[in-house]
């Protein structure tokens, strides 16, 4: 340390600005300032990649490339609001649960002890870069097939508005798994029970619920997304919406609840 | 700057079926360094996390100038914190970790970067904290809690892992931010250093205090005396209450706890016991530490009578 004594603050906090969003941007700041994204983005790239070579070199069972033939098939292709609920649900857990394992929301609840602003705050960040992620996977997913498609006898196919659908359902489905996700990891804290709780309530449970409770299949988070993609009919697009919101809303609220009667450390 | 006092009032705490903390109750004023000790385990960490929130008290009540932490209007700019010391994503550069801590308290980015200079990590702040020495984590943390220049400053061990000239400097920063009106909470295992730092001291043991007060009181509290007739000597003190010790080599000398050097004249004139010598006998600060936690560290054993009755630490 520098022998001169540390000097007091010359800037003192702005008194206008409203917490919540102080809180928000420290969250962006934290979740944009390691690699974590990053490594999720790569992911996103390969996923694409898989696809475009699935394009290039798969053929149906004739040897036909039928499977891209006309733009439902296309569409379904390109449906990526099922993996972008997945790896957002992956990400909001990893993300929620590191912060506890490494003890850096110790700073902002001594920022913000009214936990639940703090929470909401990192919750809603999350679903920030969520939504992000899950719309640039979707684009990158379409780009790789429509990229991939001058390999094959069709061209793209897939009308603007159907295009558009699909990057608001992977969107929203980001959306949606990043808040599920930030639920599981507040509840579970540590970051491999955390991603074990996210495929659990998204993978294992869902089959498990069906078989207990018939008719509840159109209720399961990836028939919800592909309902929002247009690829299934199962229940209706504002039912699909509503229904994920209950899955991301529901696992939240509980970490809520914990993180505000569980001490910290 | 104006301080504010930190009161700890009955402070129990219960893991299950172990009592972390048992009916704690302790003051820490403003204008004075207070060192907080206890052995591992004492409850030190326990104290500091409910003081700040972190973690519920079952009983009792820890405030800061009169309000519970979470009550304090602007918790950023009136208390710093250092309380974990690896409490860093080591994936976060030393920078981004304080932009995101300034980011939260509503502090701009020109205090970010001269805070990075005064605790001298211009050239790693943009380096990731997992490649940091335990003593760069450590003014990373200082860094963090003085952004806001709070008039509180609680510190958990900030003085682990610094090299010399950090400790010196610790040490100058803390007592400057004392002297002029702050109040400071520091916990430490490193006796010696407490010892050139702090005003006033508070020991715990097994969640109980077992001393308090302004240290060169603490440090004075006991009596040498010399006596011809030692043995009817330590009849009288003990029958009033005192810890007598003897110590080696010296047959004619007794050394006294738990009674003010005038008591043991007096005690000792009334009882008619000769007297050669009477004289305070100066502790160290691990002497003092070392007896007040190896006697309550035994089962079922009191605290030395000296620190039996502990004192609330009072300004000089």
């Amino acid at each position: 340390m520098n022998d001169t004594a540390i000097a007091p603050a010359r800037t003192r906090p702005d008194p206008t600005e409203a917490v919540w969003f102080r809180l928000l941007r420290a969250e962006l700041r934290k979740l944009t300032s390691t690699k974590m994204p990053w490594v999720f983005f790569a992911v996103l790239v390969v996923i694409a990649a898989i696809n475009a070579i699935a394009v290039v070199f798969g053929t149906d069972m004739d040897g036909s490339k039928a499977f891209v033939s006309t733009a439902d098939d296309q569409q379904s292709l390109m449906a990526f609001a099922a993996n972008s609920l997945m790896g957002a649900t992956l990400f909001g857990a990893m993300a929620v649960a590191r912060e506890y394992g490494y003890g850096t929301v110790v700073p902002t609840f001594l920022a913000s002890p009214r936990r639940h602003r703090a929470v909401l705050a990192q919750f809603s960040a999350i679903a920030v870069v969520g939504s992000i992620l899950g719309c640039i996977g979707g684009a990158l997913t379409m780009i790789a097939v429509a990229l991939a498609l001058p390999t094959t006898d069709y061209g793209f196919l897939v009308p603007a508005g159907v295009v558009g659908r699909l990057l608001l359902a992977s969107l929203y489905c980001g959306a949606a798994g990043a808040v599920l996700g930030a639920g599981i990891g507040s509840i579970v804290r540590n970051t491999g029970g955390a991603v074990a709780g996210a495929v659990f309530v998204l993978i294992v449970a869902p089959p498990l619920i069906v078989q207990l409770a018939s008719g509840t299949g159109a209720w399961m988070p990836s028939t919800l997304a592909n309902v929002l993609s247009g690829v299934m009919f199962d229940v209706s697009t504002p039912a699909a919406v509503a229904g994920l919101a209950v899955w991301a809303v529901v696992p939240a609220a509980i970490g809520l609840l914990a993180v505000q009667r569980r001490d910290v450390m | 700057m104006t301080g504010h006092i930190i009161e700890i009032e009955r402070l129990t705490k219960r893991y299950r079926k172990a009592t972390v903390l048992d009916d704690l109750s302790f003051t820490v004023q403003p204008g004075r360094v207070t060192g907080f000790l206890g052995p591992n385990g004492a409850g030190k960490s326990t104290t500091m996390k409910i003081l700040l929130d972190l973690a519920a008290a079952d009983e009792g009540s820890a405030t800061i100038g009169g309000r519970r932490y979470r009550d304090l209007p602007d918790p950023a700019a009136t208390v710093g914190v250092v309380i974990e010391a690896n409490a860093f994503h080591p994936g976060r550069s030393g920078r981004n970790h304080l932009l995101v801590v300034a980011d939260t308290a509503g502090i701009g980015r020109p205090r970010v970067d001269e805070m990075i200079d005064a605790v001298g990590l211009t050239v790693a702040a943009d380096r990731h904290v997992g490649g940091y020495s335990l003593g760069m984590r450590q003014r990373l943390g200082l860094a963090a809690a003085l952004l806001g220049d709070p008039p509180v400053l609680i510190l958990d061990e900030p003085a682990n892992g610094l090299d010399p000239q950090g400790v010196r400097t610790l040490r100058d920063l803390l007592r400057a931010r004392a002297a002029s009106g702050g109040t400071v909470l520091v916990s430490s295992h490193l006796l010696a250093e407490v010892e050139h730092l702090a005003d006033d001291i508070v020991i715990i043991a097994d969640g109980r205090l077992v001393a308090s007060g302004p240290l060169t009181e603490l440090q004075q509290s006991t009596s040498l005396v010399r006596t011809p007739t030692p043995a009817d000597l330590r009849r009288v003190l003990v029958t009033a209450g005192a810890d007598i010790d003897a110590p080696d080599g010296q047959p004619d000398a007794l050394i006294v706890r738990g009674l003010r050097i005038d008591e043991v004249g007096e005690i000792a004139f009334a009882a008619g016991v000769a007297i050669h010598e009477l004289s305070t006998h100066a502790n160290s600060l691990e002497d003092l530490f070392l007896q007040a936690t190896i006697t309550t560290a035994s089962p079922g054993a009191a605290p030395s009578a000296t620190l039996r009755a502990p004192r609330e630490v009072q300004p000089t």
